[in-house]
């Protein structure tokens, strides 16, 4: 399919309209074929689980002292995922950030289905799932203690209202975009399209409260994001396990969050770009943006990892500083190193202004980062339990074919939802690209200079 | 709107139509509308004083969210009244996360409600004059005219004022 713009003819609200609209026409054999893909692992993913519910919690790797790992692992890293759709969705609206229009729907859709996935695992986790509401402190006849003090409990109204913001936000950006869609379809999209865009039309008056309504949401949104992930690592700070115990975590897990979720970002649309032919929309103006965030969280990441270990040697306290021996040195220290080679060390190749709009090389690079921090996360959760105060009790965690293949279904299931929504929803905000479409024509002026 | 019969202008951008609006507004022509496929901070301006209600909802949800949360927080733990770690019954400091992610929460929600109450919306009937291109590529001035002779002028002011196009639309009996 021959893209919408070429080097003589400038983008127009016509040209943005049929190009996104494109995207949602039918899917053909290829596509219905990558989500029966998907599907099919999460089909195995639930059956191991169903498995697991039977037999218990002995499925799985989970022994003394190691009783959180990948299930945990994987809730801290979806959740991290997250982070990103936030941050380029409010924040960067928030500071009127260009660069951000023509991917920040992506980058929404991502976080929503990213919180979607995270709150499976405290579930799958569970011996009991069906007790899953215990977690909810209210009062009650059960003789179980509603604790507010517990960081568990934080973390249940943290994400539970970042699940719901995150929706509302996508929600409400959408609207326009639908009522767009509506137009435009036939059948029962069109059926669809007119319950999802509540009769929008796009009147002055509508216009108004929208404006006023999505930027309020976007500073809400803003503390949002940075609250949620200092709560995720409050989960472990707040205990008094060494590797957990420290001030340094809420920062350090907001920034891993943002270096993740952005890295996570440029791993769905540089394919999504390639495979719909999305290049005249994203540009590598907007990936080069993108790969400058993924570089400048790569570089807050690497000076948390200094900091942490040094204020270790500092405190001069043996246990603390026996448990970073081990995470560096220990049987499992290669999974230390290849967190620092995958987080620190190879972003570092995002200096070269070529290789941040080489799109395979950036593609790898994004690889390498979803890699590294979801080690990183197995690194501290794990690694930190495995060696606690009890030298007698120290055991390494080996995981499951259970465990292997939930976490493989946990990435067919977000890649599934993603690739359903990319289909049936507009996956690029037309609205907002139309709003910089000076922006878009100039960024396109500037690339095909420098192409040619 | 009134009038029994609607002059639509269309318009390929937003200056145009709100020095449109404007022109209307001087010749104290009060029954119209805009149509726009993209917020405009020009056609706002043109129509409106003053700000969108929607941010009283937004703090009087999030004080609701807070005032919800002292309650639950407050509430359950004197209704179990155990002492634990030698800690207060009661540790305003621990329960402040809760405060500030239920603020968040009814605020979140109330943006959204006092949008969808604020802008009419669901809205379930056509609105007279809409047409498919306000949503994609042109911007729409609606006017309610109440005699020939008024529509008339009103269509001379629209293109005056650089309508592409200028139709006339019969208003729907709501």
């Amino acid at each position: 399919m021959a893209a919408a713009f070429d080097q003589t003819v400038e983008p127009t609200y016509q040209s943005i309209d049929r190009e996104v609209l494109r995207l949602m026409e039918p899917g053909g054999l290829a596509y219905w074929a990558w989500i029966c893909l998907c599907a099919f692992f999460v089909c195995i993913a639930a059956a191991l689980w169903t498995n697991q519910i039977y037999s218990g919690l002995g499925v799985t790797g989970l022994t003394q002292p190691t009783m959180w790992a990948i299930y945990i692992t994987n809730f801290v890293f979806w959740v991290g995922i997250a982070h990103s759709g936030t941050l380029i969705s409010a924040i960067l609206f928030l500071f009127r950030t260009r660069w951000r229009t023509a991917v920040y729907r992506v980058a929404e859709t991502m976080t929503l289905f990213a919180v979607a996935t995270a709150g499976l695992f405290p579930i799958i986790h569970l011996g009991r799932p069906w007790f899953f509401y215990w977690l909810i402190p209210y009062p009650n006849e059960r003789y179980l203690q509603p604790d507010f003090r517990s960081p568990l409990d934080w973390d249940l109204f943290a994400i539970s209202t970042y699940l719901t913001t995150s929706a509302l936000f996508l929600f409400m950006g959408l609207i326009p975009d639908v009522a767009n869609a509506r137009d435009a379809a036939k059948g029962w999209r069109k059926i669809f399209y007119s319950l999802v865009s509540i009769g929008w039309r796009g009147t002055d008056r509508q216009w108004r409260h929208f404006s006023m309504a999505y930027l309020l949401l976007a500073g809400l949104a803003t503390p949002l994001v940075i609250s949620v992930h200092s709560v995720v690592s409050w989960d472990f700070a707040m205990s008094t396990l060494p590797g957990w115990h420290s001030t340094i975590f809420a920062p350090y897990f907001v920034a891993g969050a943002i270096f993740s979720g952005v890295a996570m970002v440029l791993t769905l649309l540089i394919p999504m770009r390639r495979i719909l032919k999305l290049n005249d929309l994203i540009t590598p103006w907007h990936i080069d943006n993108l790969a400058k965030v993924i570089l400048l969280t790569s570089l807050v990441v690497t000076y948390s990892y200094i900091v942490e270990s040094w204020a270790t040697w500092y405190s001069g306290d043996p246990i603390e500083q026996m448990t970073f021996h081990m995470r560096y040195f220990g049987p499992q220290g290669w999974l230390f190193w290849m967190m620092v080679t995958c987080n620190c060390v190879i972003p570092l190749l995002l200096f070269s202004p070529r290789i941040r709009v080489n799109t395979v090389i950036l593609f790898i690079i994004t690889l390498f980062i979803n890699v590294g921090m979801w080690l990183e996360r197995f690194v501290i959760i794990e690694g930190s339990l495995a060696t606690n105060f009890e030298p007698s009790q120290w055991r390494f965690y080996h995981p499951s074919v259970t465990e292997i293949f939930v976490t493989i279904g946990s990435f067919a299931w977000f890649l599934m939802l993603f690739s359903l929504f990319a289909r049936f929803m507009p996956i690029v905000s037309m609205t907002e690209l139309k709003e910089g479409i000076t922006w878009l024509r100039q960024a396109l002026r500037n690339n095909y200079s420098r192409a040619s | 709107m009134n009038g029994d019969i609607m002059v639509i202008g269309s318009f390929a951008d937003d200056g145009h139509a709100a020095h449109a609006i404007e022109h209307l507004k001087e010749e104290h022509v009060e029954n119209l509308r805009a149509f726009a496929p993209i917020p405009s901070e020009k056609i706002e301006e043109a129509l409106y004083h003053g700000k969108s209600h929607v941010r009283g909802w937004v703090l009087t949800g999030g004080i609701c969210g807070v005032i919800t949360a002292f309650l639950l927080t407050v509430g359950t733990s004197l209704e179990w009244g155990l002492i634990a770690g030698g800690k207060p019954i009661v540790s305003f400091p621990t329960y402040f996360v809760i405060f500030f992610e239920l603020m968040i929460l009814g605020g979140a929600t109330s943006s959204v409600l006092g949008f969808m109450v604020n802008a009419g919306m669901p809205v379930l009937d056509p609105i007279t004059g809409y047409s498919d291109r306000f949503s994609s590529d042109r911007f729409g001035v609606v006017v309610s005219c109440a005699t020939e002779s008024d529509c008339a002028k009103v269509e001379a002011m629209l293109k005056q004022d650089g309508a592409e196009e200028v139709t006339r639309e019969t208003e729907q009996a709501a």
